[in-house]
């Protein structure tokens, strides 16, 4: 038989006219890049680094003989080694070694409080997943996901500290003492999450000590805009909580509210995109979709989720806030609304003068005055919301445009704290100015020190206070910068409680013992300070204080009786809301707002955004390994930060050329982030006096003269960059993961409330930086991978939506694919199906209308497969080890089309084509039918099993490496080293073979999931659906069936049917599934017609990913689906990512 | 010029070649006799802290297998049992024997060197780390526990009676109904298939039955031993299809 070779079909030269791309180089399209994007690995003259060419084979082989000589005299291998088996003495009731437990507890946050259920092996807690019983189920995040890391974290706090050196606790026992005898001016300050119980011990706090005052302080909260807000309810502590089940039309005014900024659970707004089709009964129906008006400046992942994006600087956004709220109280003519909007008026038009302004003048206009007109023609149904880092002002405008359009009660929630009213960083600092306050206990999880606002001066006033108590799990700058330091228990090792988004009670309770001695929660030390007494460690018998106090606030906010109690326990919640629902009463005039907009931001005077980073948010994640490597999911930056500018802003303050030129330089290497070598220009950045050197990179769909700089990282460095804090061994404020990452930007804040500055200048350096990005890495370019379509019928024959609906699977390659017949064959010689089992036949579907990119699924998988951090180094050189890969494409449209769908020579407008739309697309390994791997390993370590599954035997590879060059989805990843054993984190440690630092025993193994096997080097592995999952899900029906057989009497008279085996309909959740705060993965049985994957699969909107090479892929994707307002401008721009790829 | 090699010197290639072939078998025979599962763990037998009696708990004084190993019908691991399950019976029995000191030291905390820490039982069954073996997965579905651990109803102390290797898996696995029997017997030790049909008459007519109405079984019928039939008609009544792909046990 002669080889069969693929005929790419030739693109039409009318049909080219979507661009989709990942990296700036790929959007160049340089003929370097194609050459590259072939290859497994980069660097192709130099796959050495001088480290491994140091280990040659040459060497390796005199060290393996000279080990196998010394082996061989001690004769050291020829026992088995014993082991032991140690039984509980006293069996703890519940526990079935081998078995998981779950608990329910509580992720206390500033957004909204996370509901979980914990997967604990033996009392070892291992996994989170969402408590999906809980009312405020919010789906879990990528930082839901790793905090269960920071409990095992081997940089955790574990002693206590006095001005910066270890001291026994019975010090600060002695000291506590006289605090808790007479606590005189302290000044309490608290993080942002609501408490019950912290707000009870508050209370009698307050009552015991007259001078005690209660703070409240995260890096990222917006106060000013917290106070307007409560000044506008009339109470304190005011949650806005938007109710995305019910909003029909959201207009989002610079807010990540599914990700970064959320109140209330994303769930409830894929629900509501899927269009009546959730449990996919039906296609997704426009009519009842939501639709997304977007005005941001950086990508988030909310502005890849809208169905119109506006790409406005921070200040416009408010310019835009303003116009749309003239605009509708046109129509609405509400006196609150009218009230707020005194004094403004509408004035979009953009700088600059000639054609193309007047032109995007009018696009804006018609923009606005579109947006409000279908928010009005909704009213009851829409929703404004505005982001966290916007000024005060415009929170209180769209306060007052929500009220007129009828949201609250409807769409928007609010609920006020019960608690007392807590002062502000800025209140602390007038406060102990005032001698108001002349010590401190710090509570907060920020990290003050660092991250406080340079008009706060946190530094003057731990100088100013007469002690300093920080109670933290990381040793970090502000614990070494108070006078005593208190070690601090993890969320899953403490007792607290804490309140669900729409305010149900909700307990924290502790899943292990606290792994180091004397660590304390925050509600032990307020008992402590409240009820006197040293602070006692919990133990198997006692419980810490925290759990009477706990219990305490239970029955006094719900109920007294031991069985809420329990249920309490049990299920992690109770219904009754410990929140007060407040209403509206109205703004003045934000007048101010005009000044915040004046003047526009040009290449001389740039607008920075202090962002929340999406991997460690305000800093406090900066130790955590998970986060740190799991990529940005807009730029795909790991292990660093850097400045994001539009490539605009990037060739007029002159990094653009930078980047040319540094290729020139760099000879040889590609440009940006993409191999082991690859560096990004820096530049210093300047705002109001106050430097900043960071490496640039360039963001697409970043607003022109805008810089986004994530804030939290530099917490410590020890090597030559400038921009963070110096890094000292005997006070380390950094373990090996957050040592050398990235570059402090919080020195540009000066105001607690101002993260969008204005007036920032940028002078690009000589330096350059080396960066780990890994948007070009296992890369499947040019195909219609990632497809979307519209439900508006646009002018170039695409069709109206049910004819989109019915394409989705012959886009780009597929609309050409011949009669295929799939590379191998499925039967074996005696025809018998090789897939042959008839109870089970495993498959995926991804949705991506309602997957957001957000990396929940790729660090869930890393927890459940026990998927090993590889260090920034390995990362550039393409060595990740994530599973599943989020891919990221932009897409935008350089063409018009005329009537027939045929491209035009005429461009479009330059905030068409500058304004891309993003589409995120996580890819695993997709089980092929006909899997391309199998047959070229070697050894039949990559097999299939009966039940479609592409299963790996690790212990079988010998790394030959051929299954990875012959995957068409770059879905397999290589051990290069033994990553688990040997610690990457720690610079060039991996290249020391047995002398590296070994990481055997460290805390953070303890996270291990006991049900897969931990991966040596040299072995090839990748996503194999979870199949611990499965098999234990297939044994638990075997366990049920016995039940069966005994009650037929004699068990030989039992008849146990396939039906019986068969795991019941969609009972198997793999990692991925349940972490999704979307509901984007279902997974289930083919031969159950009952599972959700089969609904999935049957809708229009499935595709498979490369079917033409007719693999036959387990995993299919459905399209995502644009829901434009017609009547917009862009709305024929909408929706097209893929339709004319190839 | 004479030769520099006597004439006898023609024959040493041909005797080395001989020898190191013959000394080559010897060691291939060695090893595969001394160093392979079947007699490296063979026969282990590790002295145990406490020399517990299975003989005697189980034959004389009549224990089931779950009374210690209680989860082995609910989880992967079959569990060796706790030290407050010991002492259910031995706080009243022999509590003062000196075999028993470890563990008094683990649960009595009237005991004077009594530390709570848990009794450190030898090994003797392992399969590696990579192999994921499922108890309640096989003895809710008729295999005993002897197909593996042999008749440990009779050791005085517990070695390791077969190779546990992934051949002696597999082979169970391709032909289970070799150690398939009725599910009341999978913790009967004593169990014999043909003494359990000759009591049974009935359930030896269902199997006899099948056995001559199915086309393949009933043509060797002749060869198939008792427990070979009961097996293939508790195989086919039980839908039992060992899987032999390999993510059945590696991870």
């Amino acid at each position: 038989m002669s080889k069969r070779v693929l005929h790419h079909p030739e693109v039409p030269a009318d049909e080219a006219a979507t661009n989709v791309w990942r990296s700036i180089r790929e959007h160049e399209d340089t003929i370097k890049f194609r050459h590259e994007a072939i290859r497994e690995f980069y660097d192709e003259e130099d796959t050495m680094s001088d480290e491994e060419r140091d280990l040659s084979r040459r060497n390796f082989v005199k060290l393996m003989g000279a080990s196998t000589a010394l082996a061989g005299l001690g004769l050291a291998s020829c026992r088995r080694p014993e082991a032991y088996i140690l039984p509980y003495a006293d069996a703890p009731e519940w526990v079935v070694p081998g078995r998981p437990l779950l608990y329910a507890t509580t992720m206390p946050s500033a957004g909204a409080s996370v509901p979980l259920l914990v997967k604990s092996y033996e009392s070892r807690p291992t996994l989170l997943q969402p408590n999906t019983s809980h009312p405020d189920n919010m789906g879990t995040d990528s930082h839901v996901q790793a905090s269960i890391l920071n409990l095992y974290s081997p940089s955790r706090s574990q002693s206590f500290l006095k001005d910066g050196a270890k001291v026994d606790k019975a010090e600060f026992d002695a000291f506590f003492a006289g605090v808790q005898k007479n606590a005189g001016k302290l000044g309490v300050v608290f993080g942002s999450d609501e408490s019950p119980t912290r707000n009870r011990l508050a209370k009698a706090l307050a009552k015991k000590f007259r001078g005690i005052k209660f703070y409240s302080y995260e890096a990222l909260e917006n106060d000013a805009a917290n106070s307007t807000i409560d000044k506008a309810f009339n109470a304190n502590g005011v949650k806005l909580v938007p109710q995305l089940k019910k909003a029909d039309r959201i207009l989002s005014l610079d807010s990540d509210f599914i990700e970064l900024d959320a109140k209330s659970s994303a769930l409830d707004y894929s629900k509501k995109r899927q269009g009546g089709g959730d449990n996919y009964d039906q296609e997704v129906d426009e009519k009842k979709m939501n639709r997304l008006y977007q005005v941001e400046s950086i990508f988030s992942l909310t502005g890849g989720m809208a169905d119109h994006r506006l790409r406005v600087a921070p200040s416009e956004v408010s310019k835009i806030g303003v116009a749309v709220a003239i605009e509708a109280n046109k129509t609405l003519k509400n006196d609150k609304l009218a009230k707020a909007l005194a004094g403004l008026k509408a004035d979009i038009k953009p700088a600059g003068e000639g054609e193309e302004a007047e032109k995007y003048a009018k696009y804006l206009k018609e923009w606005v005055a579109n947006c409000a007109k279908d928010l009005i023609s909704k009213k009851g149904k829409s929703l404004v919301l505005v982001g966290t880092q916007q000024p005060a002002e415009l929170h209180a405008l769209g306060l007052a445009l929500n009220e007129a359009l009828g949201s609250f009660g409807r769409t928007l929630k609010a609920y006020a704290s019960k608690g007392s009213k807590l002062g502000t960083i800025s209140d602390l600092k007038a406060d102990v100015d005032a001698k108001k306050v002349d010590s401190l206990l710090i509570l907060t999880p920020s990290n003050p020190l660092f991250d406080a606002p340079a008009s706060v001066d946190f530094a003057g006033i731990l100088k100013d206070v007469e002690f300093s108590i920080h109670v933290g799990e990381r040793t970090d700058k502000t614990a070494f910068g108070s006078s005593w330091h208190v070690p601090a228990t993890h969320y899953l090792e403490s007792w607290g409680d804490t309140v669900s988004s729409n305010g149900a009670y909700s307990v924290i309770q502790p899943l292990i013992l606290p792994l180091y001695p004397n660590t304390f929660s925050e509600v032990d030390i307020l008992t402590a300070l409240l009820k006197g007494g040293t602070l006692a460690a919990p133990t198997a018998q006692e419980p810490s204080a925290g759990y009477y106090e706990v219990k305490a606030t239970f029955a006094a906010e719900v109920s007294g009786s031991a069985s809420a109690w329990n249920e309490l326990l049990k299920t992690g919640f109770n219904k009754k809301s410990v929140l007060k629902p407040v209403s509206f009463t109205g703004v003045a005039s934000q007048k101010a707002l005009a000044e915040r907009y004046a003047t526009a931001p040009s290449a001389e005077a740039l607008e920075v955004i202090l962002a929340k980073d999406h991997s460690i948010a305000d800093g406090r994640y900066i130790d955590n390994a998970w986060l740190q490597e799991a990529p940005d999911p807009i730029v795909k930056l790991t292990w660093d930060n850097a400045a994001i500018v539009s490539p605009k802003t990037a060739k007029e303050i002159g990094v653009y050329d930078k980047i040319v030129e540094l290729e020139k330089w760099n000879a040889g290497r590609p440009e940006i982030g993409e191999a082991s070598q690859a560096r990004a220009p820096k530049a210093k950045i300047t705002v109001d006096g106050v430097e900043v050197e960071i490496p640039v990179l360039v963001g697409f769909g970043q607003a022109d003269y805008t810089i986004t700089l994530p804030v939290g990282y530099g917490q410590g460095a020890d090597d030559e960059r400038n921009s963070a804090d110096k890094f000292d061994a005997n006070a380390p404020t950094v373990g090996h993961v957050g040592l050398n990452t990235g570059f402090n930007v919080y020195p540009l804040r000066k105001e607690a409330s101002e993260f969008l500055l204005k007036g920032a200048k940028v002078e690009p350096l000589k330096e350059t930086y080396k960066v780990a990005s890994t948007q070009e890495h296992h890369a499947m370019y040019g195909r219609a991978l990632a497809r979307e379509i519209s439900t508006h019928e646009s002018n170039h024959a695409k069709g109206d939506y049910q004819k989109q609906l019915d394409n989705v699977a012959k886009q780009g390659m597929d609309s050409h694919i011949p009669p295929n017949i799939p590379l191998y064959k499925s039967k074996d010689k005696e025809q018998k199906s090789l897939l042959s089992d008839e109870i089970h036949q495993w498959a995926m579907t991804i949705d991506l209308n309602t997957c957001t990119g957000c990396n929940a699924c790729l660090i869930a998988c890393q927890a459940e497969n026990n998927i090993p951090v590889v260090g920034k180094e390995q990362v550039a050189r393409g060595r990740e080890m994530h599973w599943i890969r989020m891919d990221r494409y932009y897409a935008s449209q350089e063409n018009e089309y005329d009537d027939h769908g045929h491209m035009k020579d005429k461009k479009t407008p330059s905030w068409i084509s500058d304004n891309p739309a993003m589409i995120p697309q996580p890819v695993a390994c997709t089980q092929c039918e006909s899997a391309p791997c199998e047959t070229v390993c070697p050894v039949n370590a990559t097999v299939h099993t009966e039940e479609g599954l592409n299963a790996m035997a690790y212990n079988r590879c010998i790394g030959t490496r051929y299954c990875a060059n012959n995957c068409p989805f770059k879905a397999r990843r290589f051990n290069f080293f033994d990553y688990n054993k040997r610690n990457p984190i720690i610079k060039k440690n991996l290249y020391r073979g047995p002398f590296g630092e070994k990481q055997v025993g460290s805390p953070e193994h303890l996270q291990r999931n006991p049900n897969v096997s931990v991966r040596m080097r040299g072995v090839m592995e990748k996503c194999t659906y979870c199949v611990q999952a499965i098999e234990l899900a297939k044994i638990k029906q075997k366990q049920i069936t016995k039940k069966k057989a005994e009650a037929a009497g004699l068990s030989v008279n039992a008849i146990i049917s396939k039906e019986d085996l068969r795991v019941p309909t969609d009972a198997v959740k793999v990692a991925c599934q349940s972490a999704c705060p979307s509901d984007s993965v279902s997974f289930g049985n083919l031969l159950n017609k009952e599972d959700k994957v089969n609904r999935a699969k049957g809708s229009k909107r499935n595709y498979e990913l490369l079917k033409y090479i007719g693999t036959f892929s387990r995993t299919t994707y459905l399209a995502r689906v644009k829901n434009p307002n017609p009547a917009m401008p862009d709305a024929k721009y909408i929706g097209l990512a893929t339709i004319n790829i190839h | 010029m004479a030769n520099l090699f006597p004439r006898w010197t023609n024959y040493v290639p041909l005797k080395l070649a001989i020898c190191a072939g013959i000394a080559g078998i010897g060691i291939i025979a060695a090893f595969t006799y001394y160093a392979t599962p079947d007699t490296q763990r063979v026969g282990y037998m590790p002295s145990q802290p406490i020399p517990y009696n299975h003989e005697l708990h189980v034959q004389q004084l009549g224990l089931d297998c779950r009374y210690c190993h209680s989860f082995v019908e609910h989880s992967g691991h079959a569990n060796v049992p706790s030290a407050n399950t010991c002492w259910n019976c031995h706080q009243h029995v022999k509590t003062d024997s000196p075999k028993l000191e470890p563990l008094r030291r683990a649960v009595d905390e009237t005991y004077e060197n009594y530390d709570g820490k848990p009794i450190e039982w030898v090994r003797v069954h392992r399969v590696p780390d990579y192999a994921y073996f499922n108890h309640s997965a096989h003895v809710n579905r008729g295999v005993s526990c002897e197909s593996c651990h042999g008749e440990v109803h009779e050791m005085e102390e517990v070695y390791h009676a077969k190779s546990l290797t992934m051949g002696f898996c597999l082979e169970c696995h391709r032909n289970p109904e070799n150690n398939i029997r009725p599910l009341e017997e999978v913790y009967n030790l004593d169990y014999d298939a043909d003494t359990y049909l000759a009591e049974n008459q009935e359930v030896a007519d269902l199997v006899e039955a099948f056995i001559s109405n199915d086309e393949v079984l009933s043509e060797k019928a002749g060869k198939l031993s008792s427990q070979q039939k009961l097996g293939h008609y508790l195989k086919n009544h039980w839908n039992v299809q060992p899987k032999e792909s390999c993510a059945t046990c590696h991870r």
